[in-house]
């Protein structure tokens, strides 16, 4: 067995130390700039400062762009191919990974096409209008927890305002009104009917997606999105031993459907495959038809930038944030609180590497969905789930406000969804067409 | 006005449910990307034979090469004599045969005093031109060379190049590969009927040896 042992060290050591790096660094940026604003200015507010610059700007734009990079060569994985691997700084080819400079290199240097009779100020408008919404987005994602450093309290967290999750959605529905004014501005007819359809699908999918969550926020009694994550710390049973291990009250183990509903939602929202009907480049290009240059690279990676974002929300709401699994009381009386901090800002990373990599393999799994069946999914299927996902979570709720029997049902449709995805033997299938009765394909290849 | 959709007859409630396949396909999706992401990919050109646990098929195509099948021809080549010219006489049959109109032949004659070539051959070309970027490989000039002077038999195919007029090949060129001579060419004529010289085989095809053979006659 030939395996790339450097590859797999790299997934194991370099991805948490990389992220271990980061999280220092930016706990260290924003305590000094916070530290330095008020012995000089006297004013606070330096930390969000950086914060925004380190954590809005440098981390997730540059996780989005190497997502881009990390679709292609992921995507090729999946595929069974190689992927591109020919970009290379000298002799440095690092797996394909300088392929996104020159992409970028391409972008800026390429013709800015202005179709004719195209609104201009709406066209150079509509991009800006879809990436900063999306960009903006990340704000209210609690990165990790407040600590006491250089005598300044500093979280990795832009701002943590009182409406938390309804600030995700404002502006998650107004990064639609990019797509659409871009789609109209073109004076292009794929270009609008791919406005339309990211409009209409926009709508259908923001009351799924509001609803799907509203079961964690009863759980959690909040909106805000870190003192969820700090109720995600409490345990439901066990936590007690020197060791602190147990069930902690996760939102995927307190609603697994609500995380379902609102993973297909964001992802629907999102506008990546299998639900990227504004774009379908097979049929219509999409809303960015007459964009080149640059200006589509800002359509482009506000999608990747939306995964990261979406990974964060997903993360916070429902995998605990930046709270580690078990261990952390016992962890943390070893090495201290700071280090603690920087330790679960590294699982916050891990845990949104690890959602970006699930909705690239969703990505790449699925074939593009017919119009009809996403709003099928939105209105007949996501929305009456998420009605019943509120109601069947507010009567647990009422009945036992500690959690526990909402949890207990959580564990019951976890098992209930397992057992459906083990698929049943081949003798206990009733198989009523022996020929073809049942697969259609799903051996593993080879 | 909705196209009603026929649904497929053969799924059951549980592939109905959509959920549960959309989690093993999802499985399968990642069983592959673990399996080419982790794995190292075996170089072996035969694509089938491939082991190890990536199931990636590419060849590195510049890098790794498929071997090509035997019967593979490939570029063609004007055949030289013993003595490194090429035995071409300048008929002008395949430039008139060939459908692509890709050859290009001048004819010049060998001076009547010269002692060796004149009493034997009179012509040959002085400019024998073809445009690897016209010509279809349909090895018509091979069939039609009444002298074996062009043979398609290298195994090569025509190499990229940068400019039109890199693929414009001329005779110094096309000229390669092992030297043929027959019995019946006319500068091997018997003088008498003793027993005769050894002959270069016939049907030397380029790589199977007689590259480093002297030229004989100078």
């Amino acid at each position: 067995m030939r395996l790339r042992w450097g590859v797999i060290l790299f997934t194991l050591l370099g991805f948490p130390a990389l992220f271990f790096a980061l999280t220092l660094l930016c706990y260290l940026a924003a305590a000094g700039c916070e530290s330095a604003l008020h012995s000089l200015a006297g004013i606070s507010g330096g930390g969000a400062i950086i914060n925004s610059v380190t954590l809005m700007v440098v981390i997730v734009l540059t996780f989005g762009g190497l997502l881009t990079i990390g679709d292609r060569k992921w995507g090729s994985a999946i595929q069974d191919r190689i992927g591109p691997n020919r970009a290379n700084l000298g002799p440095i080819t690092l797996a394909g990974i300088p392929h996104f400079l020159a992409d970028a290199l391409k972008m800026l240097t390429k013709e800015d096409f202005l179709p004719e009779r195209a609104n201009r100020f709406i066209f150079g408008l509509a991009p800006a209008a879809v990436f900063i919404p999306v960009v903006a987005l990340f704000a209210v994602v609690p990165v990790a927890p407040q600590i006491t450093l250089l005598g300044e309290k500093v979280a990795l967290q832009v701002a943590s305002p009182d409406f938390g999750m309804l600030y995700i959605f404002a502006l998650a529905s107004l990064a639609v009104y990019g797509t659409t004014l871009a789609g109209w501005s073109s004076n292009n007819k794929l270009a609008i009917l791919g406005g339309v359809r990211a409009s209409s699908q926009m709508i259908s999918y923001e009351v799924a997606l509001g609803l799907s969550v509203i079961g964690t926020m009863m759980a959690y009694s909040t909106v805000k999105l870190d003192t969820m994550t700090n109720a995600q710390a409490t345990w439901l049973w066990g936590g007690n031993g020197a060791f602190d291990i147990g069930i902690p009250a996760w939102g995927i183990f307190l609603q697994p459907f609500g995380f379902l509903l609102f993973f297909a939602a964001a992802f629907a929202e999102s506008k990546r495959p299998p639900f990227d009907m504004p774009e379908g480049e097979s049929e219509i290009v999409g809303y960015f038809v007459e964009y080149s240059g640059m200006r589509f690279g800002l359509f482009m990676i506000s999608e990747y930038i939306e995964v990261v974002v979406l990974s964060g929300v997903l993360a916070a709401v429902f995998l605990g944030g930046y709270h580690l699994p078990f261990g952390e009381r016992f962890l943390g009386g070893y090495i201290g609180s700071f280090w603690l901090a920087v330790v679960q800002g590294m699982t916050f990373w891990l845990k949104v590497l690890f959602l970006s990599w699930l909705q690239l393999v969703v990505r790449w799994t699925f074939p593009r969905f017919r119009y009809d069946q996403v709003m099928k999914l939105g209105w007949r299927i996501l929305l009456p789930a998420g009605l019943v996902n509120v109601f069947l979570t507010g009567a647990l709720l009422l009945l036992d406000p500690s959690l526990k029997l909402l949890a207990l049902v959580g564990f019951a449709e976890i098992i209930i969804m397992l057992a459906m995805v083990a698929k049943p033997s081949e003798g206990a299938q009733p198989a009523p067409a022996p020929a073809h009765g049942h697969d259609h394909g799903h051996a593993p290849a080879h | 006005m909705a196209y009603k959709v026929p649904e497929a007859p053969r799924m059951t409630v549980r592939e109905k449910a959509y959920f549960p396949e959309a989690v093993r396909g999802v499985a399968i999706t990642a069983k592959h990307f673990f399996d080419n992401i982790f794995g190292r990919r075996d170089p072996n050109p035969n694509v089938l034979e491939r082991k190890g646990l990536s199931r990636v098929s590419t060849v590195q195509y510049p890098e790794e090469k498929i071997p090509y099948p035997v019967g593979y021809r490939g570029l063609h080549r004007l055949v030289p004599r013993d003595d490194g010219r090429p035995r071409c006489v300048a008929c002008y049959m395949c430039a008139t045969v060939c459908p692509a109109q890709c050859i290009t032949i001048e004819a010049g004659e060998y001076p009547v005093d010269s002692e060796r070539e004149s009493a034997v051959i009179e012509k040959y070309p002085t400019k024998f031109v073809i445009d690897e970027l016209r010509c279809i490989v349909c090895g018509f000039c091979v069939e039609a060379c009444p002298k074996d002077a062009i043979r398609m038999d290298t195994g090569l195919h025509t190499p990229s190049g940068y400019a039109r007029s890199s693929f414009v090949w001329d005779a110094p060129k096309l000229l390669k590969g092992p030297a043929v001579s027959h019995p019946s060419d006319p500068w091997n004529k018997r003088a008498s009927s003793a027993a005769p010289v050894v002959h270069k085989e016939a049907h030397t095809r380029v790589g199977e040896g007689h590259e480093s053979h002297e030229p004989k006659h100078g």
